[in-house]
């Protein structure tokens, strides 16, 4: 018995490695990212210890007291091995080693009195004041700006800048330049007026897409079905080319249509239309346009699943309804739809589905504008976390975007189950055709 | 209403199936389709119902042609070999339908399932969908449901092939009933003769796309055109024999045919053969007996004659209901 559960199990296994990749991980890591602060600043792995002016302008806001804000810019001047080789290189080698042997490892809280020391030097004395204040300048040793591996090493410096202690915790947080744990994703999708926007795209998106899909794949299975057999093969082979065509190459079509240059504009042209970019002059014409784009792709599919089961009904019942007396229209509607309820309800979930994750098209057409016209959900989760303009990627708060899709894919998965197990839906007639 | 073919032709891309077939039904008569599978019985069917358009000939209802009218506006009720109820409706919605598709109010359309749902004894089952009915049950439905619009004729294809033995002698006098009861023509098609002969005013038996006799049951019986009507009707069926076998010859008659109550004890005792098998049937016991020559009559007895397989017989055969047939099969 219990070989018999090893081979289903090795049998078995690709599928759950491929599950566990494909679609587990991601979905752990989405949750995982979400709630972190990743971006391009951070990095995806620990990150280094630096207080900067940008730093120290959000611990300003955060309300740290100012003294401790000027200790920790002011900082103090040492000799040391490094900055005695910097001056080695702007001066000569021979004033560095006269500055070591009078001031070796000293330290001066003032610039004053590190200038005063260069001045002083006996042999490579420097005249100018510009010199000396550019040489001061290199030894000087601020906590700002530089950077610190561990956080051991950035507590020991910030304690020699003389920072009271109770602060410590504070500017060490500050200073990490690494991603953290934190809920600011979530509460700023809450917060961000941009984001109900994007729900509210996405919302329009996908309620127009999938009216113009299940309606138009239904128009096209149902008229097909009346057409003669080789004609109705013929109509819907051409419905679904679109759907073997590359994306790129469709969507190129349809910019090639749509631009100022293009099919659209030379045809208004000659009707005294000044030419324009019919796709992105207004939003009116660019959701026309995703909607067409999506809606042409999408009805293919229903098209196919419609007719096979328009051709699933028992011809004998055609006829009947045609010796009932039925017409072309009562057969469709009391004969052919409400059989087809089934089918309806399938690919009205499945492209709810798919819908609402899939952007390719949109991003390929109109990449969201004109604006943010027709940013959608899964494309503004794209452009955050992976391509924006701003050249700071925000891993994380992509990643809370994408959480939310996730959640409503799985709820909606979870209600579609309850809904395709519906008993009446489920067992088939006893009499059949 | 009085239904006329005329010289009917219906061809499926080369193959022609029905060839120059006239057929007349008379106001208020019920005959049969009977026929071989696949020899059109159902293309007929559908030709005069409207699902098949017709290729050549005319198709009169009351006089008036129609085969350029479509199904919908012929106003016939056709019960399909499946049944063909919508499953995704209730019996009184599938009684209904009909009527709903002509706009008819909704308490007169209730008025008429309830009237045709007592008609055929289905008013408890009103709220079912097909599903939920047994066999017999979908099929009077499907019966109500083509009687409801009050048609001009009541087309029946293989109504009963479905159902087991027992409701389909039940529906066979139901269908019948209702029939009569209703005054409609009917067209019943059908390959079982003994359905055929039971149930209808004529048969028309059909064999490769042609009426081969138009008559009334016993006439056909009793008188067949030629041996395959004589072979079709009967069960057990006919046994035809040679001169020779017979030990008689006459001008013109190549074969003989014997019905097996034809043959037996009671006929005199001019043939002698043995019985090679015996068949009991209850009430009546099935003979084969090989006569000398070979050739095989059929004999259907009284049971309890006790006679058993290898037994030898003297036995004759009824003169009057000899059958004669020429070498072309014909009767003469
Ligand atoms: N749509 C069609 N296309 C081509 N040939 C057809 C078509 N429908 C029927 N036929 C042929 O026409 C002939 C008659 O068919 P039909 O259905 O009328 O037979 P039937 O007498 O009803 O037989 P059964 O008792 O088996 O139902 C058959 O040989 C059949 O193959
Ligand atoms: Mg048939």
């Amino acid at each position: 018995m219990r070989n018999v559960n090893w081979l289903g199990l090795a049998f078995l296994s690709p599928a759950l490695v491929m599950v566990t990749l494909f679609f587990l991980l991601p979905v752990v890591l989405t949750g995982f990212f979400a709630f972190t602060n990743m971006s391009t600043a951070t990095g995806v792995t620990g990150g280094e210890y630096l207080l900067n002016s940008a730093s120290l302008r959000r611990l300003q806001n955060e309300g740290l007291p100012q003294e401790v804000l000027a200790k920790l810019e002011a900082g103090g001047y040492r000799v040391d091995a490094a900055g005695l080789a910097a001056l080695a290189e702007a001066t000569t080698p021979a004033t560095a080693q006269e500055l070591e042997q009078l001031h070796g490892a000293a330290e001066f809280s003032d610039r004053r009195d590190m200038e005063r020391a260069l001045k002083d030097l006996l042999d490579n004395r420097i005249r100018r004041t510009r010199d000396r204040k550019e040489a001061a300048e290199l030894f000087k040793r601020s906590i700002l700006n530089e950077r610190f591996a561990t956080e051991a090493a950035f507590r020991a410096a910030l304690s020699e800048t003389g920072t009271r202690t109770a602060y410590a915790e504070q500017i060490t947080t500050a200073a990490y330049t690494g991603w953290v744990w934190t809920t600011k994703n979530v509460e700023l999708l809450f917060a961000l007026p941009s984001t109900l926007r994007y729900a509210a795209n996405t919302t329009l998106y996908v309620t127009l897409t999938l009216a113009f899909n299940v309606g138009f794949g239904l128009f096209l299975a149902i008229t097909t079905f009346y057409l003669p057999k080789g004609q109705g093969a013929a109509f819907r082979a051409i419905w679904f080319l679109p759907r073997i065509l590359p994306p790129v190459l469709y969507v190129l079509m349809w910019r090639w249509f749509t631009w100022d240059t293009g099919f659209l504009a030379t045809v208004t042209g000659y009707f005294g239309i000044s030419p324009k970019n019919w796709m992105l002059d207004t939003s009116y014409h660019a959701w026309t346009v995703v909607v067409l784009i999506n809606g042409f792709v999408g009805a293919s599919m229903g098209m196919i699943i419609f007719s096979s089961a328009i051709r699933a009904i028992p011809t004998s019942m055609l006829h009947a309804s045609e010796v009932d007396g039925a017409s072309r229209w009562q057969q469709v509607r009391w004969i052919i739809l409400p059989q087809l309820a089934w089918p309806i309800l399938f690919i009205t979930c499945y492209q709810t589905l798919s819908l609402l994750t899939s952007f390719e098209y949109i991003l390929l057409a109109t990449d969201g504008g004109p604006g943010r016209a027709t940013e959608v959900w899964s494309l503004a989760a794209y452009h955050t976390a992976l391509n924006n303009y701003g050249g700071n990627l925000e891993y994380g708060l992509g990643a809370a975007f994408a959480l939310v899709l996730v959640v409503i894919g799985i709820a909606a998965s979870l209600i579609y189950f309850r809904l395709f197990n519906f008993k009446r839906l489920i067992t088939k007639p006893l009499i059949e055709g | 209403m009085q239904l006329d073919l005329i010289n009917f032709t219906k061809r499926f891309g080369d193959t022609t199936v029905i060839e120059d077939m006239s057929l007349s039904v008379s106001s208020g008569e019920m005959i049969a389709l009977l026929g071989p599978s696949g020899c059109g019985k159902s293309t007929t069917l559908f030709a005069i119902c409207g699902i098949h358009r017709i290729d050549q000939g005319q198709l009169m209802f009351g006089g008036k042609d129609v085969a350029h009218l479509p199904s919908q506006s012929r106003n016939v009720g056709v019960v399909f070999q499946n049944y063909a109820l919508y499953p995704h409706m209730t019996v009184a919605e599938n009684i209904a339908f009909p009527l709903k598709v002509q706009k008819m109010n909704r308490t007169d359309r209730e008025a008429m399932v309830r009237r045709y749902a007592e008609l055929v004894h289905i008013e408890a089952l009103l709220e079912r969908r097909p599903a939920q009915l047994s066999g017999g049950q979908q099929q009077r439905v499907a019966l109500a449901r083509a009687l409801v619009r009050q048609p001009d004729f009541l087309l029946l294809d293989e109504p009963l092939a479905n159902l087991d033995a027992k409701l389909r002698l039940e529906m066979r006098s139901e269908i019948r009933r209702l029939q009569q009861e209703t005054g409609l023509t009917a067209i019943l098609v059908t390959h079982d003769q003994v359905e055929a002969m039971s149930m209808c005013d004529r048969i028309a038996l059909m064999n490769g796309g042609r009426i081969v006799q138009y008559d009334t049951p016993t006439s056909m019986y009793e008188r067949p055109e030629n041996d395959f009507v004589a072979s079709f009707l009967g069960n057990p069926p006919i046994s035809f024999v040679s001169g020779a076998g017979l030990g008689q010859s006459e001008a013109r008659v190549a074969r003989y045919g014997i019905r097996p109550e034809g043959f037996g004890p009671q006929f005199g005792s001019a043939l002698s053969g043995r019985v090679t098998f015996v068949e009991t049937q209850g009430r009546e016991d099935l003979f084969d007996v090989s006569l000398t020559n070979g050739e095989v009559l059929r004999s259907i007895q009284p049971a309890g004659s006790g006679i058993r397989p290898g037994a030898t017989v003297q036995w004759g055969v009824a003169q009057d209901k000899l059958l004669r047939f020429d070498q072309d099969g014909r009767r003469l």
